[in-house]
């Protein structure tokens, strides 16, 4: 009976003393010609590439450091992962894959990037956190589809053009910007992006956005240019200005625009329907309307600071079916600002107000 | 990305990039700035900002009186800005000093390219100072998207103009800048107060605003004495009740004062 006791120990100490198993290092300019799947620790102290036709697969629980270098000082580090080839990184719920500093106290921009170039399969990052990179995630002529990944205390969370990229059930939060793209063709359900300064800014680029939140954002929440945009469900709380368009076109339905220091909605120069959202609490004006045209119908505007609606086109705007809080005209004439206020600007039809909110 | 990193490094060999640590370094004409200046950098006389300028922190930058910068217009076609905004700006994360006189302002200038359709728009970003420190005094400053933009940020802003930008100044995430003896004129908007933020405006001009002179959001708590707030769209517009000030100081504005929220009263 005193020999089993004996075993555990001596099992024990050999458990114990038992090296910890080395991390897969890399260093200089490595490249990667042969399929390769990475897990457990992974150190990367220089650009490693994935070469065109190579997958590299990394599996649940890996973390993948990269140490700074940042050389011409401009206060960006240079390390990074350069995929060519396809990158799969497969983490889960209960093993994610870590992507991040190397460095004892780590700052945004530390590392460079995972930086992809034309790619004609699916990059895919599920179950993951990036944090620390100067871009997160950065392609050029590249797939992407990306799930259950945060991006946080990023310079850049993500960044992309010429691309196609769609993000599910993803937080991007704490970075200096949260979603930077243009000429791409972007998916984005179900995100949280907040307490970036801005949310998300893209130019030509075609944007489909449901069931997400914008939050906190110090600058914008979505900001789009030369954009085409489908806005679904979605809730803009809290930032400088909710959704900023110019020169674009598309549908914002059924979301709420709550609490933003500015506008929640600003049309320039746009073509916009907007329809059935509620539009609250928002600074300085709920829709802020300028040289566009659209829709107007079924929203809810109330409580918002100085006016629940401002036209500062030349143009007239049909804002008829709304709900302003009230029913009374003058009363609903007091919360619009347009060509009776201000001469040179065109006026607001608000008539048959709906009796209630939706 | 290799370019835009290069070019600005090859101007910062004019600009103070290189130079020793606690020496402070008064570029060469022709005094073209772009990108990183680190460490202490002086400028004085004719400057260009060809593109946008990074005071990064631990660093600083002095534009000695009479210093006349001229910045780069914006580009409309620019699309991947740098740091914060798509137009020029210049971004202050350590300390900016502007050492302007009454006889000798530090003027920044952005000028139209001929047949440009700017229009009323913009023509630069402004200054923002993101975390920073500075001291600006006699500063003169026109057709910026906002004056100065203070991100948690304190800075003694004091006797200088601005006028024509989009927001004279706004002061969010926390910061309390001290506005003294300046004045705001003929822009969308004067001085903004959001999320959390107290500066302190004495003696300031606030006049000829298309819209609000000074807009106080829910959370902040400025404090306002001996201003002039004339001739804009609306003097005052405030979330708090319980912000104490004079009203005297408001007046002969389309709407003087309007309080907001959900008691709101339109006088």
């Amino acid at each position: 009976m005193k020999i089993i006791p004996l075993l555990i120990a001596l099992l024990a100490v050999l458990v114990q003393a038992a090296p910890a198993a080395e991390p897969l290092r890399y260093s200089g300019e490595e490249t990667l010609f042969q399929d390769t799947v990475w897990e457990g620790e992974v150190h990367i102290d220089g650009i490693l590439t994935v070469a065109p036709g190579t997958t590299l697969e990394i599996r649940p629980g890996t973390v993948v450091r990269l140490s700074r270098l940042d050389s011409n000082g401009d206060g960006i580090g240079e390390h990074e992962l350069f995929i060519q080839g396809v990158l799969r990184a497969l983490g889960t719920a209960a093993e994610p894959i870590l992507f991040t500093s190397a460095e004892e106290t780590p700052v945004p921009g530390d590392w460079g990037a995972i930086n992809m170039m034309a790619s004609e399969e699916d990059n895919v990052l599920s179950h993951c956190t990036v944090e620390y990179a100067y871009r997160g995630f950065h392609a050029h002529f590249a797939r992407g589809r990306i799930s259950d990944v945060v991006f946080r205390r990023n310079v850049r969370a993500l960044q992309f053009q010429e691309s196609t990229v769609s993000l599910r059930d993803c937080t991007v939060e704490d970075n200096l910007n949260g979603l930077q793209f243009r000429n791409a063709e972007v998916t984005l359900e179900r995100l949280t992006i907040r307490r970036n300064y801005w949310g998300l800014r893209c130019v030509y680029s075609d944007v489909r956005v449901r069931d997400s939140l914008f939050e906190g954002n110090l600058i914008n929440g979505a900001n789009l240019r030369d954009s085409t945009l489908s806005v679904e469900g979605c809730r803009f709380v809290g930032n400088r200005k909710g959704l900023y368009l110019q020169r674009s076109r598309g549908t914002v339905r059924e979301s709420t625009l709550l609490d933003n220091s500015e506008h929640g909605i600003f049309l320039e120069d746009s073509q916009c329907d907007i329809l059935a959202n509620r539009v609250a609490g928002n600074g300085r004006a709920g829709v802020k309307w300028v040289d566009s045209e659209g829709i107007f119908q079924d929203n809810s505007l109330v409580n918002n600071g100085e006016y629940a609606l401002i036209n500062d086109g030349e143009g007239a705007v049909v804002a008829r079916g709304n709900w302003w809080g009230t029913t009374s005209a003058e009363a609903i004439a007091a919360l619009i600002r347009d060509g009776a206020d201000r001469t040179g600007l065109g006026l607001v039809d608000a008539g048959e107000p709906l009796p209630q909110g939706k | 990305m290799a370019t835009f990193r290069i070019a600005p490094l090859l101007l910062l060999l004019l600009a103070g990039c290189l130079n020793a640590p606690g020496e402070p370094v008064t570029p060469a004409e022709p005094r073209e700035v772009a990108g990183i200046l680190r460490g202490e950098t002086v400028l004085e006389g004719e400057v260009f900002f060809s593109g946008d300028v990074l005071i990064p922190a631990g660093s600083t930058l002095t534009l000695r009186p009479g210093t006349r910068v001229r910045v780069q217009v914006s580009e409309s076609t620019r699309i991947d800005p740098e740091y914060l905004s798509a137009a020029t700006e210049l971004l202050v994360r350590g300390t900016l000093n502007i050492l302007g006189t009454p006889e000798a302002p530090v003027v920044f200038l952005a000028t139209e390219a001929p047949g440009s359709a700017a229009g009323d728009d913009p023509l630069w970003a402004g200054i923002i100072l993101d975390g920073a420190a500075g001291t600006l005094r006699h500063l003169q400053l026109s057709r910026a998207e906002t004056g100065v933009l203070c991100l948690a940020s304190s800075p003694l802003i004091e006797k200088s103009l601005f006028s024509e930008c989009r927001y004279g100044l706004i002061a969010q995430q926390g910061s309390a800048p001290r506005l003294l003896e300046n004045r705001f004129e003929n822009g969308e908007g004067g001085v903004f107060c959001w999320l959390g933020s107290d500066p302190v405006l004495e003696g300031n001009d606030i006049a000829g605003n298309a819209e609000e002179g000074v807009f106080v959001d829910g959370s902040s708590r400025p404090t306002l004495a001996g201003n002039r707030i004339s001739g804009n769209g609306i003097g005052l517009a405030l979330y708090p009740r319980d912000l104490v000030y004079d009203p005297s100081q408001i007046r002969e504005n389309d709407e003087n004062i309007l309080l907001l929220g959900p008691e709101a009263e339109r006088p």
